[in-house]
């Protein structure tokens, strides 16, 4: 566990480290001004300087932190297998969420409100009702109607009618 | 104080009126909802509901979103007695005695106390709130923009202080968010930054999507790989109201409690969770048997459940005096006042009293409403409890979508979101937390103006944050805290590995 998390400091002590040099660069294109006048990019440049040093910290006590040659062989064998495992441990259904959560976005506009609500919880409940299909169909349904009614009628909320123009 | 009084009638017009009654106690209700819930705290509620609120007064928006805040901290109790799994953060410690308790067939006492605890921390609260306010935003008033520097320094200092686990991932998350405050059109030279020709992000990305992905869909990404029926007490319960020898043991945890909660809740970044804490650290220390605790006695529920509701009553102290929030509910609150064009700070209590006033007479009624919905009620929060997770994730997912959507009727704002939602489920995983990160990024531009205002004022030169005693004061504890933060490092660390396991 320790051997997993100090890996995973040392790749994010990275990121933080390039992302803050990145603001840095970005900020002083802007025009940073000087102290008289701080520019656009004077207070972007701090918190990139800021992020940059604070990732720099975390990549070196990362480093420090070593394991004898034995701890570290050991952890090697758990490490390939629990590092991503772990991270995405029911994988199918993170993925599927996840295609689910993008495909709303995606077909809003397209499809109009009600459709694309009744695909996104028909695909959500059939993702985890694998056996059945009648009960994901009717409570997809029951909660097109529920949102059609809180948000377009009583909320009066303005949703995309799509191509067939429902909503 | 003729005023203070006129005040209060004032507060008690606007709270008891028929749609801000409603506004309470939807507000109280959806949080003792959420509080019930495990999965999705006050802050994912709040920011769910923030859209809502676009359309309605904003002292109704306020009364609601604040009933949410203290209703979670009654209804998480429910889910730690009954359940043994905490409804939100602030209740983790109420499972060490309360499930035990509930074990023992005292499920009904464990309740009622926890109710009776919060009720009485929650009114003590409000009243020292009532009488600390006013006062401190006249002195507030005097702050200038160095003042003002080094108070939302110190408040991101605090906040990463008290934040589990690294410090050092702590201020970089408060790096993150002052960075992504800065993306956007900068309103003093009128130049965009940071946008790559997105003509949607000149008005930088918005709160709502950053909250929503961060601790909605986050937490909805994090839970799916773990959800398991939950193992729902299945006893009667009965004996809701704690007898004499419960009410003698507990009355003095709940009253250290409520003071040690209120206190802490004013500090930026702690609030509940760390006052819950420290309160069951204090009962134990001081008890005449500090080995039962953890078995089911009655002070290690009173405490911590005063602690927390006192606690985020003592949290409204910055966010009214100095429009400084203490946490990410209030950063959200803060939000909330902003998009309705009021500018939190010392100056809303004398232009705009109906909010601070309105709020706190809604919060001596909300209190009394949470003790009927938490005592008679409680068989409902048992049967919402049974809702399976595979049911109630889709809608979850769906009202943040919707609830993103419908801020602006844009797509690209549910994009930003989705992306803060894995961005949030790697920073869970990797424990980085967010909290820390939504402060600076309300905060940001706040910060950047005070200093701009101040190296004007100064022509250029720092050593007015350090002449100034208010401004140097914050400064020299912010200085201390950090050097503390380095010399006890080995401490913390093996804080943060007890906490883990």
């Amino acid at each position: 566990m320790a051997e997993n998390s100090t890996k995973s400091d040392r790749v994010g002590g990275l990121i933080w480290l390039l992302l803050g040099i990145g603001l840095c660069i970005g900020s002083k294109r802007i025009g940073l001004g000087n102290f008289h006048k701080p520019g656009s990019g004077f207070m972007p440049f701090l918190s990139g300087a800021m992020m940059g040093l604070f990732g720099a910290i975390l990549l070196f006590y990362s480093c420090e932190t070593k394991l004898s040659r034995k701890e570290r062989f050991e952890a090697q064998n758990v490490r390939l297998r629990a590092n991503w495992i772990n991270l995405f441990r029911d994988w199918k259904n993170f993925f599927f969420t996840l295609l689910a959560l993008f495909g709303y976005a995606l077909l809003l506009n397209v499809l109009g409100f009600p459709l694309t609500t009744f695909l996104f919880f028909f695909f959500l409940f059939r993702l985890t009702e694998t056996e059945k299909w009648l009960m994901p169909l009717f409570l997809a349904g029951v909660m097109m109607g529920f949102s059609y009614l809180l948000f377009s009628v009583w909320l009066g909320c303005q949703f995309p009618r799509g191509v067939f123009g429902l909503g | 104080m003729v005023s203070f009084f006129e005040n209060l009638h004032l507060g008690y017009q606007v709270a008891f009126t028929a749609t801000n009654l409603l506004y309470c106690f939807a507000g109280v209700f959806i949080g003792t909802l959420i509080g019930v819930l495990p999965g999705i705290g006050p802050t994912g509620a709040i920011s769910l509901l923030l859209p809502i609120t676009y359309g309605i007064s904003p002292v109704s928006a306020i009364i609601m979103l604040s009933g949410i805040y203290y209703g979670a901290m009654y209804g998480g109790s429910t889910t730690s007695i009954l359940v043994n799994i905490p409804g939100e953060a602030a209740s983790v410690v109420t499972c060490m005695d309360g499930y035990q308790m509930a074990l023992k067939g005292r499920a009904g006492p464990a309740l009622g106390i926890a109710a009776f605890g919060s009720f009485i921390a929650g009114t003590i609260g409000i009243i020292v709130l009532m009488f600390v306010a006013q006062p401190l935003s006249v002195v507030a008033l005097k702050f200038g923009p160095p003042e003002f520097f080094s108070i939302m320094i110190l408040a991101l200092t605090i906040s990463t202080f008290l934040a589990h686990g690294s410090m050092v991932k702590a201020i970089i998350m408060i790096a993150l968010g002052i960075s992504l405050s800065q993306i956007g059109l900068d309103i003093v030279t009128a130049r965009t930054r940071f946008t790559f020709g997105i003509t949607d992000l000149e008005d930088g990305p918005g709160l709502i999507p950053i909250v929503m992905g961060l601790f909605g869909i986050s937490e909805v990404l994090v839970n799916i790989g773990t959800s398991k029926n939950l193992d729902i007490f299945k006893e009667k319960i009965k004996g809701l109201l704690p007898n004499l020898r419960d009410w003698a043991n507990s009355i003095g945890a709940i009253i250290r409690g409520t003071f040690l909660g209120f206190f802490l809740g004013i500090l930026p970044g702690g609030g509940a969770v760390v006052s819950s804490f420290v309160s069951y650290a204090v009962e134990k220390k001081i008890s005449k048997h500090p080995d039962k605790f953890g078995t089911g006695v009655i002070e290690g529920v009173a405490g911590p459940e005063a602690a927390n509701n006192a606690a985020s009553s003592g949290a409204f102290i910055p966010l009214f005096t100095l429009g400084i929030p203490a946490n990410s509910v209030m950063a959200l609150l803060l939000g909330a006042l902003m998009i309705h064009g009021l500018q939190p700070g010392p100056l809303l209590i004398n232009q705009h009293p109906e909010i601070f006033w309105g709020t706190i007479m809604s919060m001596y009624l909300g209190n009394a409403l949470l003790l009927v919905l938490n005592l008679p009620l409680i068989g409902l929060w048992v049967q919402v409890l049974k809702v399976p997770y595979r049911i109630l994730f889709p809608l979850i997912l769906f009202f943040c979508l919707i609830g993103t959507y419908s801020v602006n009727n844009s797509v690209f704002d549910v994009i930003v979101m989705l992306i803060f939602g894995i961005v949030g489920f790697l920073f869970k995983k990797f424990k980085y937390e967010p909290a820390p990160l939504i402060l600076a990024f309300i905060l940001g531009s706040m910060l950047e103006n005070s200093l701009r205002q101040s190296l004007l004022m100064s022509e250029g030169s720092f050593s007015i944050f350090f002449t100034r005693p208010i401004s140097a004061s914050s400064l020299i504890i912010v200085l201390l805290l950090l050097l503390s933060a380095i010399l006890f490092r080995k401490r913390r660390q093996v804080i943060a590995e007890l906490e883990e396991h």
